[in-house]
């Protein structure tokens, strides 16, 4: 099972869609970007960028423009399809529906490129198999049908295929899309896991930019103005992010690691109290569009006692519950 | 995708061997019912040219029964698995072996000869020329149509886009034919619409020896293609990313079902919905979705589906016998609507 690592290149990378009796569609055009052995990457960038193109050239889906796509020093141009199959595994958005298909058939799918011409499995192949399905923690779901079992557990499912194909390389395009947020945590924890332990180079794309940012080891970013690469720190250092969005109203707040929507304040606020009351008192006022500020003459005060909101305004004084009943007030 | 999985819910060698005992039964009792009812030692005795079986019914059996019964079992072996391929590689649960408009094809081979070419000239040189330029020309439309498709099917990646121009091109096909109907005679009229009810009965000893090797030839192809069909059920990118080259696989399911449907059609006419819903019966009973056990499976099904179908048809102990292509629609329709019913939705293949 032992294999060689071996690194990503993308070279003056140009890729798009050929279209016929038309110029052809170039959707980035030179594209630099590299990745190690051992290494999880998040490829982001805003929608209709050319993510899934990307990904889709990178796995010898489509043809390219320009430039080149180098694995372990090798253009990807001259490999054979069963070469590349064995070096690079895919699991794509699109949704399997194939009735009477276990998990166990389906993980084994990963063994194609290996298998004899009927695709007869051997002992061997069987326990790689098993291996994988217990490594994404899908043991006891062997014999369940593949269409049967939840989205977290059929992307699990999924990413065990990949597993089981036994590849230095695996490629994933919006692996967390469709799962609720601890089933997204789940599958980045465990891509994460794999990347270091086997030493797998895991690259993937993502609309979850708050959990790639603490999960992953790079960033692949895409934007109209360029592309960059980087420890998603780097990212947030250097103000990449904000560049991320065409829509100038997205931006990322590089204090709380956090992407917020830029809204026009209707009023200034002056909160005073303390705690995780306070915290959440000011998120609240910031979703509603109020200002927060600290001297400069607020619109009313809102004061923050244990369990208790003090709205004062022009020298009248309202008491509320919760923070529900104060922001239905203020409305 | 694997290969009889030790933990399968489903005994499969003891439904293939129920299967085949079936088929035995069927083939045997398709030669004894005709018109006439043959008693089984004189079938068996005709197969012995020294035992002194009864002349009449030594040449019912060998010269009309036992081509017609062979003539079936190649027609649901092949209608069957070119049906299989064309539902996976499309991943569409209606896709059958006409997809392609290898029928459609093959229809304007004898529109063009039956109403168009055979008015021109006088219509006793068609009639002389008998059952092979039929035939031939139904093989030289479905296979001119056969090359369109290969050829498209290398410029074109999407899957999709093929589906859609066969489907237009069937159409396109039909208008033409509608056109020659209109302007033919009755004769004319009648021989044509004789050919599309389908006929098993037609087929000669010396046309199968041009049959069988085709169907053969199909079938090989479609064994050598099981493992490929396998990664096409999952969608052409991961048939892709698991090292199938997609355009070449694609050409020999191609190749392999055009063999099939359009070899099958130019002999026996088109031959409707055995290949719609022969796949579907074998994956309800064998509880799969592994071409391993399914390409042999529909084709011992789709034998056994053709064998009964030439026996309703032939109605026992009567003088007339059913258009097959009738029959063939009456036992494949329910069974498609039982399937849509009992699976609420009819989920992919």
């Amino acid at each position: 099972m032992k294999k060689e690592k071996i690194n990503i290149e993308l070279k003056h990378l140009s890729v798009g869609y050929g279209q016929p009796g038309e110029a052809p569609l170039e959707v980035l055009t030179d594209v630099n970007l590299t990745a190690a052995p051992g290494e999880m990457v998040a490829l982001i960038g805003s929608n209709g960028i050319g993510k899934s193109t990307l990904l889709r050239t990178l796995s010898a889906f489509q043809p390219w423009f320009a430039g080149d796509i180098q694995i372990g020093g090798k253009s990807l141009r001259t490999m054979h399809p069963k070469e590349i199959a064995r070096i690079m595994s895919f699991v794509s958005t699109e949704n399997i529906r194939v009735p009477n298909l276990s998990v166990f058939d389906l993980v084994a799918y990963g063994r194609f490129p290996y298998t004899n011409w009927i695709g007869m499995l051997s002992a061997e192949d069987r326990s790689i198999v098993y291996e994988a399905i217990e490594k994404v923690g899908l043991q006891g779901f062997e014999n369940r049908p593949a269409m049967q079992i939840s989205d977290g557990e059929r992307q699990r499912a999924m990413i065990a295929r990949a597993l089981a194909q036994d590849t230095p390389v695996i490629v994933l395009d919006e692996p967390t899309a469709y799962l609720d947020v601890s089933n997204k945590y789940e599958i980045f924890h465990l891509l994460q896991v794999l990347a270091e332990e086997k030493k797998k180079t895991v690259v993937l794309s993502t609309h979850d930019l708050n959990i790639a940012l603490r999960e992953v080891d790079k960033l692949w970013l895409v934007t109209d103005g360029g592309n960059y690469q980087g420890a998603p720190e780097d990212a947030v250092l250097n103000g990449w992010l904000n560049k991320m969005f065409r829509n100038k109203q997205v931006g990322f707040d590089e204090k709380e690691g956090e992407f917020f929507f830029k809204k026009k304040f209707r009023a200034k606020v002056k909160v005073e109290g303390d705690g995780l009351h306070l915290i959440w008192t000011l998120r609240a006022l910031n979703r509603k569009g109020y200002q927060i500020v600290m001297q400069a003459d607020p619109d009313f005060n809102v004061i923050v006692k244990e369990d208790t909101w003090l709205l004062v305004a022009n020298d009248t004084q309202k008491e509320f519950q919760s923070i529900y009943q104060l922001l239905a007030f203020l409305e | 995708m694997t290969a009889f999985p030790k933990n399968r819910k489903r005994p499969v060698a003891l439904i293939f061997f129920v299967l085949a005992v079936v088929f035995v039964i069927f083939f045997i009792a398709d030669l004894l019912l005709g018109s006439i009812i043959i008693p089984v030692k004189e079938v068996l005795f005709s197969f012995f040219p020294s035992s002194e079986a009864n002349e009449s019914f030594r040449t019912i059996v060998l010269e009309f029964r036992l081509p017609k019964a062979l003539t079936a079992v190649f027609t649901g072996a092949a209608l069957s698995l070119s049906g299989l391929q064309m539902q996976t590689v499309f991943r569409n649960p209606l896709a059958g072996p006409y997809v392609l408009g290898i029928s459609a094809g093959a229809s304007l081979g004898v529109a063009l000869f039956v109403l168009g070419f055979s008015s021109a000239l006088a219509f006793g040189m068609f009639s002389a020329t008998g059952a092979w330029s039929i035939a031939l020309v139904a093989w030289v439309g479905s296979f001119l149509v056969m090359m369109l498709v290969l050829y498209v099917s290398t410029r074109v990646n999407d899957i999709m886009t093929l589906l859609i121009l066969g489907i237009l091109f069937t159409s396109a096909v039909t208008a033409v034919v509608s056109i020659l109907q209109y302007f033919s005679s009755e004769s004319m009229l009648k021989a044509f619409v004789i050919w599309t009810m389908g006929s098993l009965g037609s087929v000669t000893k010396s046309q199968l020896m041009v049959l069988a090797p085709a169907i053969v030839a199909g079938t090989v192809l479609a064994f050598f293609k099981m493992k490929d069909l396998n990664a096409f059920l999952l969608g052409e990118d991961y048939a892709r990313s698991l090292g199938v080259s997609i355009k070449w696989s694609r050409v020999i399911i191609f190749l392999s079902t055009s063999l099939l449907a359009g070899t099958i059609t130019a002999f026996c006419g088109p031959i409707g919905f055995i290949g719609i819903a022969v796949p579907h019966i074998c994956r309800v009973l064998f509880k799969t979705a592994n071409h391993l056990i399914l390409v042999p499976a529909v084709i011992l099904t789709g034998s056994i589906v053709m064998l009964f179908s030439d026996i309703v048809s032939q109605l026992p102990g009567m003088q007339t016998t059913l258009p097959i292509n009738s029959v063939t629609a009456l036992i494949g329709i329910p069974v498609i609507i039982w399937m849509i019913v009992k699976n609420r939705k009819f989920v992919s293949v």
